[in-house]
């Protein structure tokens, strides 16, 4: 059933000829609009909301933890030795960043993915942003060994900032720190997904409506 | 919202932070922090004499940042802000609220959440077909 009444994208009234822009949404509408998208819409934004709240819970709990382990090395090292006095704002590119790919279901709307890359040396990140490259952050099987120990230089140089005497507590909390980044991002795909399903539900009820 | 929403695609974004110290510390640990050319960095620290405003200018800033993928704000700052939260409506960055060491997450404050609660209210999806 084309639907014509539609409010196209040139916001231009029903009653007028349609533009071309709004031939095209209501295709694409007549496409969004087959038996089951619907209910696969309101499971997936269930899904993923429940998912959302699961990982918020979970982040809550690896963040209590971390909070622990940083005021048992403050409790060892000194406060003085633990603070964000310490901080210089030298320059020094992130080493954990996020990497953003679309992801289109075949629908007029798309949503982000977010993928978490770890520890990626300052020449890596020079190398990305030159040549815009899709490296992954997983080396082939020669090079385990030079990526973990690219990684404890990374988390060495994070933890260098503090000090040459790390406490153990301290890179417990490094990594427990870490956990809750990757909850968070996981968190950050969730709600990608649920605002995803919701904007399409939110239409079809505005559709409905009308 | 007719329009397509446009995800900007990126190899290395950053991680904003606007937290209080702890947690921005612990962050800066796992390797998030970033300091560019300009000595701007990722990040703000919000303590008892950070301003209203100065927590405004630095959402703006992360929000509006082509480089930033997700801005992690606590709660209780987020409360502080809370109408320029809310009225945030982009996929990227996108916005978490995170809770802090003395004040624990609350969902019923989410503004995320709180966007897509009203579908579980009686104006929901199903009763609108009635």
């Amino acid at each position: 059933m084309e639907e014509r009444h539609l409010i196209p994208e040139s916001g231009v009234a029903a009653d007028q000829e349609p533009s071309q822009e709004a031939v095209e949404v209501v295709n694409r509408r007549e496409v969004r609009l087959r038996p089951g998208a619907e209910e696969k819409l309101v499971l997936q934004f269930m899904d993923s909301l429940n998912s959302y709240l699961s990982f918020s819970h979970s982040l809550s709990s690896t963040l209590g933890q971390a909070w622990m382990e940083l005021a048992s090395a403050r409790h060892s090292m000194g406060t003085a030795r633990l603070n964000t006095s310490l901080l210089d704002l030298k320059f020094h590119p992130a080493s954990t960043t996020l990497k953003i790919a679309e992801c289109d279901d075949d629908s007029v709307d798309a949503k982000a993915r977010f993928v978490l890359r770890k520890w990626i040396s300052s020449e890596e990140v020079g190398e990305d942003e030159d040549s815009n490259s899709t490296k992954s952050p997983e080396p082939a099987d020669d090079d385990d060994e030079v990526c973990y120990s690219q990684v404890r230089r990374e988390r060495a140089k994070s933890l260098s900032v503090f000090g040459i005497l790390i406490p153990p507590k301290l890179r417990a909390a490094q990594q427990s720190f870490e956990r809750a980044l990757e909850t968070l991002v996981e968190m950050a795909n969730m709600q990608s997904s649920f605002l995803y399903s919701f904007h399409q539900l939110h239409q079809e009820v505005e559709d409905t409506k009308e | 919202m007719a329009n397509r929403a446009q995800i900007p695609t990126k190899n290395s974004a950053l991680i904003a932070m606007i937290a209080d110290e702890d947690t921005v510390v612990g962050f800066l640990l796992a390797g998030v922090g970033n300091v560019d050319l300009r000595r701007k960095t990722n990040y703000l620290i919000v303590d008892s004499k950070t301003t209203v405003k100065q927590i405004e200018d630095a959402f703006k800033e992360f929000t509006t940042r082509e480089d930033i993928a997700i801005v992690l704000i606590s709660q209780y700052v987020a409360n502080m802000i809370r109408f320029l939260v809310d009225s945030y409506n982009k996929p990227v960055p996108a916005i978490l609220e995170i809770p802090s060491k003395d004040h624990p997450y609350d969902p019923a404050h989410d503004s995320v959440l709180s966007r897509v609660k009203y579908l579980f209210s009686t104006e929901s999806v199903a009763s609108g077909r009635r």
